[in-house]
């Protein structure tokens, strides 16, 4: 089972649910199927552990990664670059747009609506059964209605994201996933896909996932760690143009 | 319980909870504010209160306030706020009554940025507020070790009638880490009758418990000195923590590195020690009362020729290793303070610079 997606895809979530390493994984997952993708980093809530982070990885394989301008890279301040609007009229084969957490993070795209228009978009919300307010059913369901409120947009679908980062075992991703099917079933919106850190992935049953597979190589670590290679060509010259057009 | 995957922030919060505290009363402020986020849902949840105080200076008079009723109270902020707070911590240090601060620091001086930093080593360690008084001060390196630390802080507030500092840089607020909790512990301070504020009704005679910072009496004010000096005697010889890494082997050089620091460094000894390097390291876990003995002794192991303060500050913490190696090697410093942490690579070429 192969992930799809493409069009707009809006990923949304409660803090730390992990949609930042869920946009970055996928962006780099559709390029190397052969998508011209772009990821847009809405984050305008913290400023700890962004897309940012995994820029020169994500540009030197030709994903276009779309974030506020360098001088304001690290400040807590609502800056929306105008170019996130131009990005969603004219969008490309796969736009990601990793927005930030809780219905705070979402406020940022009810000021979007008119660029949305009445384009085609999904808005898939993370979840992670093993963080705090998502536990349950009804947290999670809390935390769409709340996402939905602030940014007048409607949840179309589910990612589940169950780990422990390093501690994450195969009963944790089986259960998780069995969880977001529930809430799925519950919701009667459709679980998209489910992830796995990509040192468990050659031993799980993908029948016993039943639903597409994106493996999780950790970008976002801590400065003691290193992130995991992620796969496909690095273009140097494509991460070194990108680089000049930026400065 | 099972584990949960959590933000220090969101950990810390809930370890205090655990911890039997509800009463919690913030001012938001980066890197720190997703304990109040947390707190604000926990709380009601709980029985407990969260109230968000006008300013950092409103909040920590509060604090006092609750702490003088004999209340288990506690407070979350970052660098500048708690400056704001340091005039109360000092009265409620003078008062001797129990509270719980936490500093998730953010770069300084000034404004600063809100990227990690232990910038504020000094203002924990050595003052901040005025006046004759010292802070118990606990630097966890990881979310489990934080949610240790704040369980500890409150029962060593109550042991000491003194304020303990949670001092964690900005990572430690934000990163996420699989945690573990005990049960929620539904317990009050055991000793409260003997000073707090509660009431006449829990009074054996008539007379009353008096909390105050002020005393014109001289003979009053040396004497409440002297009460105060003799808690910090007895921190130093009940509180003192510290944890060593590779200290067993012959290690040439030896870091003193705390906090998410120390973890950046014990990934650099790995790596050196690959190389055929060997590097010993040792890690307060509290920094005041500072490990003197551990460091002394590491440093004075046989083949050790220097020592190094590892930190994400100017060198704050070189005069307590200095003070601790008494002058018998020379003390480096290595660091940054704009934000970005040292990588375990600027670790090792420092390091290898002092072969």
């Amino acid at each position: 089972m192969e992930i799809r997606l493409d069009g707009i895809v809006v990923i949304v979530g409660n803090y730390g649910s992990g949609k930042t390493e869920v946009a970055v994984n996928l962006a780099v997952v559709r390029r190397n199927a052969g998508i011209e993708v772009r990821i847009a980093d809405l984050d305008l809530v913290n400023p700890y552990f962004r897309t940012r982070q995994a820029r020169k990885q994500l540009e030197a394989r030709g994903v276009d990664v779309v974030l506020p301008e360098d001088q304001y890279l690290n400040a807590d301040l609502p800056i929306l670059s105008p170019r996130i609007a131009g990005l969603i009229r004219s969008p490309a084969p796969l736009t990601i747009i990793d927005v930030g957490g809780d219905d705070v993070g979402a406020t940022v795209l009810a000021s979007l609506a008119d660029a949305f228009g009445r384009q085609d978009f999904q808005m898939l919300q993370v979840v992670n059964p093993y963080r705090p307010f998502t536990e349950t059913i009804e947290g999670c369901l809390k935390i769409q209605a709340e996402i939905e409120a602030s940014s007048r947009q409607a949840v179309t679908g589910w990612i589940a994201n169950p780990h422990l980062l390093d501690e994450t075992v195969a009963d944790d991703v089986y259960q998780g996933a069995d969880f977001v099917k529930n809430l799925a079933e519950r919701t009667g919106l459709p679980l998209e896909f489910v992830t796995a850190p990509v040192e468990l992935v050659d031993g799980l049953d993908a029948e016993r996932i039943g639903r597409p597979l994106l493996p999780i190589r950790r970008q976002l670590v801590p400065p003691w760690k290193q992130a995991v290679q992620l796969p496909g060509i690095i273009s140097k010259v494509a991460a070194a143009a990108k680089t000049a057009k930026g400065a | 319980m099972a584990k949960v995957l959590m933000k220090g922030n969101e950990a810390i919060g809930e370890a205090a909870i655990r911890a039997g505290c509800l009463n919690y009363f913030a001012y938001p402020i980066t890197p720190q504010s997703e304990v109040a986020e947390y707190l604000s849902r926990r709380m009601p949840e709980v029985g407990g209160v969260f109230l968000q105080g006008e300013s950092e200076v409103a909040v920590s008079y509060m604090i006092f306030g609750a702490a003088a009723c004999g209340a288990r109270v506690f407070t979350t902020s970052s660098s500048p706020g708690i400056s704001l707070m340091s005039e109360a911590i000092s009265y409620i240090a003078a008062a001797q009554c129990p509270a719980v601060f936490v500093n998730i620091m953010r770069g300084g001086p000034g404004l600063g940025g809100i990227l990690p930093s232990q910038a504020d080593y000094f203002q924990s360690v050595k003052g901040g507020g005025h006046g004759d008084y010292r802070l118990l001060v606990m630097a966890p390196a990881s979310v489990q070790e934080a949610v240790e630390m704040v369980m500890q802080a409150f029962p060593l507030s109550e042991k000491y009638r003194n304020p303990v500092m949670i001092l964690g840089d900005g990572l430690i607020g934000q990163m996420m880490e699989p945690v573990e909790f005990p049960d929620h512990l539904r317990t009050e301070p055991t000793n409260k009758d003997d000073w707090a504020t509660n009431g006449m009704a829990f009074r054996k005679s008539d007379k009353r418990n008096l909390v105050k910072s002020l005393f014109l009496d001289p003979d009053q004010l040396n004497s409440n000195n002297l009460t105060l000096k003799a808690k910090y005697e007895q921190m130093k010889q009940e509180e003192i923590r510290f944890e060593t890494y590779n200290t067993d082997s012959d290690y040439r050089v030896l870091l003193v590195s705390y906090g998410t620091m120390s973890r950046v460094c014990r990934t650099a000894i790995d790596q050196l020690k690959e190389e055929g390097v060997e590097v010993g390291m040792v890690r307060p876990q509290t920094l005041f009362p500072f490990p003197e003995e551990a460091v002394r002794t590491a440093a004075g192991k046989a083949g050790c020729r220097a020592v190094a303060s590892i930190e994400m500050s100017m060198g704050q913490m070189v005069e307590d290793v200095e003070r601790s190696v008494r002058g018998s090697l020379p003390v480096h410093w290595y660091g940054k303070c704009g934000g970005d942490v040292p990588t375990p690579e600027e670790i090792i070429d420092f390091t290898r610079s002092l072969l």
